[in-house]
């Protein structure tokens, strides 16, 4: 951004931008730290690899385990080459780093613009001396340079710990250009969306849509032209330490300037305060008249559009089942331990069904967890206030939104459940229809326990409430990533979701869902009596 | 108000002669007015009877971590009457406001809304009340209609008719979008939402800010309408015009404590009044006793006498030939204004 910064002095449309980008760095900056340190500690971590899969006949095992269960292919991507340490690295964190980068630009720029503006801050900095642009031209600045500092701070930390300079530069630099995609992304929604939470979820749900097809597109070996559409794919094109190819970024960087051109076209022709999408006069009366009923109506927007995401990842995933036998057919090792005895082609379909729904159930929990942070910006918001002025109690209005935050999670997975069960049970792979959609019932208690976690901080340590997503980060790090890190079952067992029995095998122990219902209930007690006693909105 | 009335400055009388209603709170006059045979001219909480006060607070004490926000509040609120709750930004106000409505626990001292503990009885006693906070947020895509409904259901029900009044006289758009509306019409959707309801108790904080001077008077009519329907009203503002023309008593809270309490005549009685006078003969020094801050310029003076003594500085300017003379009145600013000069004088109370 160093042509925003040359206006400066001219009075132009960017006049401004080098004071606000200032400001922002110090102030939002630092928001942005997580994101640097968890993307940098995911491909650090991946330098273990030696120490855990040590001879090469772990490692060979470890790349049919992998082959063997394509739903971890959606999220990781395609393993090229998991004989190096490099190798196990570019396959670990280049879709997962690409993702968090992502997630943390589109946080900060809609923060740092759309956020601002809802507020009110921006009118404070828009009556100063300040060009119509510098705004956006310091988010998208702060942006680009926090995404940079995310890409050298996983490479410098990675080669520190042994990685190879040039394999973990490329890694690193597909992080660092996604993000700057979704800077651009993000600052073109911005300009869209009325208000900053439909911004936020406009470019998620890009992020989102591309992620899954990305996985999809290579886990079903689908055409050229579905990759090649698909901005994350062009990173995964670049294929780290396998060919090392760079010329992707350059489609990354011309795609991130084109985005930057027409979000300040955009912008230029909006007015303050405005998106595209004007907002129409609502009804006089009100029909919404209790907190249960407020409750469902602040989240609406926010349940369909999940619910909506979920019959697509159902039919998705459904689709991916009805083709795992091919899957298989097609991966030489796993053809290799099937023609030892080792397991039978029944055996991998159901583990691959276990873990393709304990997916679905840790997406299933975010929107839950959503709606208790709701619960906490509400309140800082000041509009749960005139609610506890009025006779709703505190517990009433605390299980108003719990028990939401419980249902919805429920909702999704019976969609997501349903649809995988009868596409699953169309094909000829042995799976019954009453037994994908009893796992996908069983995974039900699992997202509950992740959703009490953040009722109990909410409840209880409302300053504290990023800690609400430790249940989302821990299973989904436990699921996807425990495997990787050759855990032992007891470390394991902290995610709830290793507990859910394989209601496909003979004897189902369901034991496990009773423990993490009964952590469940604990984790509510403590969030609901948290709530009752502490004070509102400090 | 008999006692008002007898006192030296007149409460401006919006309730009108509806002496029925006032009849039916009689207690009102005569405990707290500063004229009455068993009433003390600086009743302290104490003394109140707890069947006639809906607020009584003592001792009240609140931190936030290191910051003391509240540092022994005392306060006490007479049925039927209107107490306003004065004091400067950041002074304790809303936090105090907040542990009438239980929202915050309070760390020392008692705290009785309408005979219960705000803490402990939430629900009951929030049906018998209603809240108007000083910086109304709203929910983005809901319309003001909405919210008022939802509100005022909550709160155990609306009184139609009053509901469609109000929003009539705010001149309203039930219609727009909470993030649509500006920061004066939030207000007003709050004000319908908590006067739609009957309840005994009105806790106004701030509540008129960002109000245009038109729908300020509209408020204060409202809110004169529901004293007069035997409604209790604790006012907090940093506007004087406001609580002068609408509180039967006042506190001023300051640094979390009550720094003066009473009713406005005997504030006012603390205060000076100002004199501007020409004269057409020089003062001599002599006239000037029981005036002060005098200042002479040939045959004009200016001076502020006690403002139960304007009759006397009266007696002893007229021989020496006014030719004219402006009398400003005591106004709460000025008893204000010197609250904020002893606070600078004096750092030892400053946080």
């Amino acid at each position: 951004m160093s042509t925003a910064l040359a206006g400066v002095r001219g009075g132009g449309p960017m006049t401004g931008t080098a004071p606000l980008l200032r400001a922002s760095f110090r102030h939002d900056g630092r928001m942005f730290a997580p994101w640097i340190l968890i993307a940098t500690a995911l491909s650090a971590s991946s330098m273990i690899y030696p120490y855990i899969f040590n001879t090469e006949q772990e490692r060979q095992a470890f790349a049919a385990a992998i082959g063997a269960n394509p739903a971890i292919g959606l999220i990781f991507g395609p393993a090229f080459d998991l004989t190096t340490t490099d190798g196990f690295n570019a396959w670990r964190s280049l879709a997962l780093g690409g993702f968090l980068a992502a997630l943390g630009a589109i946080l900060m720029l809609t923060r740092a613009t759309r956020a601002q503006e809802d507020s009110g801050q921006a009118e404070l900095l828009a009556s100063g001396v300040m060009g119509r642009s510098a705004r956006l031209a310091s988010a998208v600045a702060m942006c680009l340079v926090a995404e940079l500092l995310l890409g050298l701070c996983a490479w410098l930390v990675t080669i520190a710990l042994g990685g190879g300079a040039a394999n973990t530069a490329l890694l690193a630099a597909t992080m660092t250009a996604t993000g700057w995609m979704f800077t651009g992304i993000a600052a073109v929604t911005a300009q869209i969306g009325s208000e900053a939470r439909t911004s936020n979820s406009l470019a998620v749900g890009a992020l989102g849509t591309l992620f899954l097809a990305r996985g999809v597109a290579y886990s079903l070996d689908a055409p050229a032209w579905m990759i090649w559409l698909n901005p994350l794919a062009w990173m995964t094109e670049t294929k780290p330490n396998y060919q090392n190819t760079w010329w992707p970024l350059l489609l990354a960087v011309a795609l991130t300037v084109a985005l930057l051109a027409a979000a300040s076209a955009l912008q230029a022709r909006r007015e303050f305060g405005a998106g595209a999408i004007a907002p129409k006069p609502g009804p006089a009366r009100g029909a919404d008249r209790s907190t249960w009923r407020l409750a469902v109506r602040i989240n609406k927007g926010m349940m369909i559009t999940w619910a909506v995401a979920f019959a697509v990842i159902g039919v998705v995933f459904g689709y991916m089942a009805t083709s795992v036998i091919d899957i298989f057919a097609d991966n030489p090792t796993v053809q290799t331990i099937l023609a030892a005895g080792a397991t039978s082609s029944e055996d991998l379909v159901s583990a691959f069904l276990v873990t393709l729904l304990s997916l679905v159930g840790i997406l299933a929990a975010i929107p839950g967890v959503q709606t208790l942070v709701k619960v906490r910006s509400e309140e800082m918001a000041d509009r749960v206030e005139p609610i506890m002025a009025t006779s709703s109690s505190r517990p009433r209005y605390y299980a108003s939104h719990t028990i939401l935050a419980l249902l919805a999670p429920s909702l999704y997975l019976l969609i997501a459940g349903t649809l995988i069960a009868s596409l699953a049970s169309s094909a000829d792979i042995g799976v019954r229809f009453g037994d994908a959609l009893l796992q996908a019932v069983a995974t039900i208690p699992a997202a509950w326990t992740v959703v009490a976690v953040s009722v109990a901080v909410v409840g209880a340590r409302p300053l504290v409430t990023l800690a609400a997503w430790v249940g989302v980060l821990a299973s989904f790090g436990l699921t996807l990533l425990g495997h990787t890190f050759n855990l032992p079952d007891w470390a394991l067992a902290i995610s709830p979701y290793w507990h859910i029995p394989n209601v496909a095998a003979t004897n189902p122990d369901w034991t496990g869902l009773g423990w993490i219902s009964l952590a469940t209930l604990g984790l509510l007690a403590i969030g609901f009596t948290g709530f009752r006693r502490r004070d509102l909105a400090v | 108000m008999v006692a008002f009335s007898a006192g030296l400055f007149d409460l401006p009388r919006l309730v009108g002669p509806d002496e029925d209603v006032l009849a039916s709170i009689p207690q009102v006059g005569i405990r707290w007015g500063a004229g009455s045979p068993g009433g003390h001219s600086c009743a302290h909480p104490e003394v109140a009877m707890s069947a006639e006060t809906v607020i009584e607070v003592h001792g009240l004490t609140k931190s936030f971590g290191r910051f003391q926000a509240l540092r022994g509040v005392d306060l006490a609120v007479g049925r039927g009457t209107v107490h306003g709750f004065l004091g400067p930004n950041g002074a304790g106000k809303s936090t105090t406001i907040r542990v009438l409505l239980g929202l915050l626990r309070g760390d020392e001292g008692s705290v009785r809304v309408l005979g219960a503990d705000p803490w402990a009885d939430v629900v009951a006693l929030h049906r018998r009340l209603a809240y108007v906070p000083g910086d109304v947020s709203l929910w983005p895509g809901m319309t003001g209609g909405e919210a008022i409904d939802l509100l005022g259901t909550l709160r155990g029900g609306l009184d139609e008719a009053r509901r469609a009044e109000l929003v009539e006289r705010f001149e309203l758009d039930p219609t727009k979008r909470g993030r649509q509306y500006s920061k004066g019409n939030r207000q007003k959707v709050a004000i319908v939402a908590a006067l739609a309801s009957n309840v005994e108790l009105l806790i106004l904080d701030e509540p008129t800010s960002g109000l245009d001077p038109l729908m300020e008077r509209v408020f204060q009519e409202v809110i004169g309408e529901a004293k007069a329907n035997g409604a209790s009203v604790l006012l907090s503002s940093h506007i004087m015009a406001e609580v002068e023309s609408l509180a039967d008593r006042l506190s001023i809270i300051r640094d979390g404590r009550i720094v003066q309490e009473g009713t406005l005549a005997e504030l006012r009685g603390q205060t000076r009044t100002t004199i501007h006078a020409e004269l057409s003969v020089v003062p001599p020094g002599e006239v000037l006793v029981g005036l002060h801050d005098v200042h002479v310029d040939g045959s004009r003076l200016r001076a502020t006498v006690d403002s139960l003594r304007i009759g006397e500085a009266m007696a002893a300017l007229t021989p020496l030939g006014i030719t004219s003379l402006t009398v400003e009145p005591p106004s709460l600013e000025s008893l204000f204004l010197r609250l904020y000069d002893e606070d600078a004088a004096d750092p030892g109370t400053g946080r």
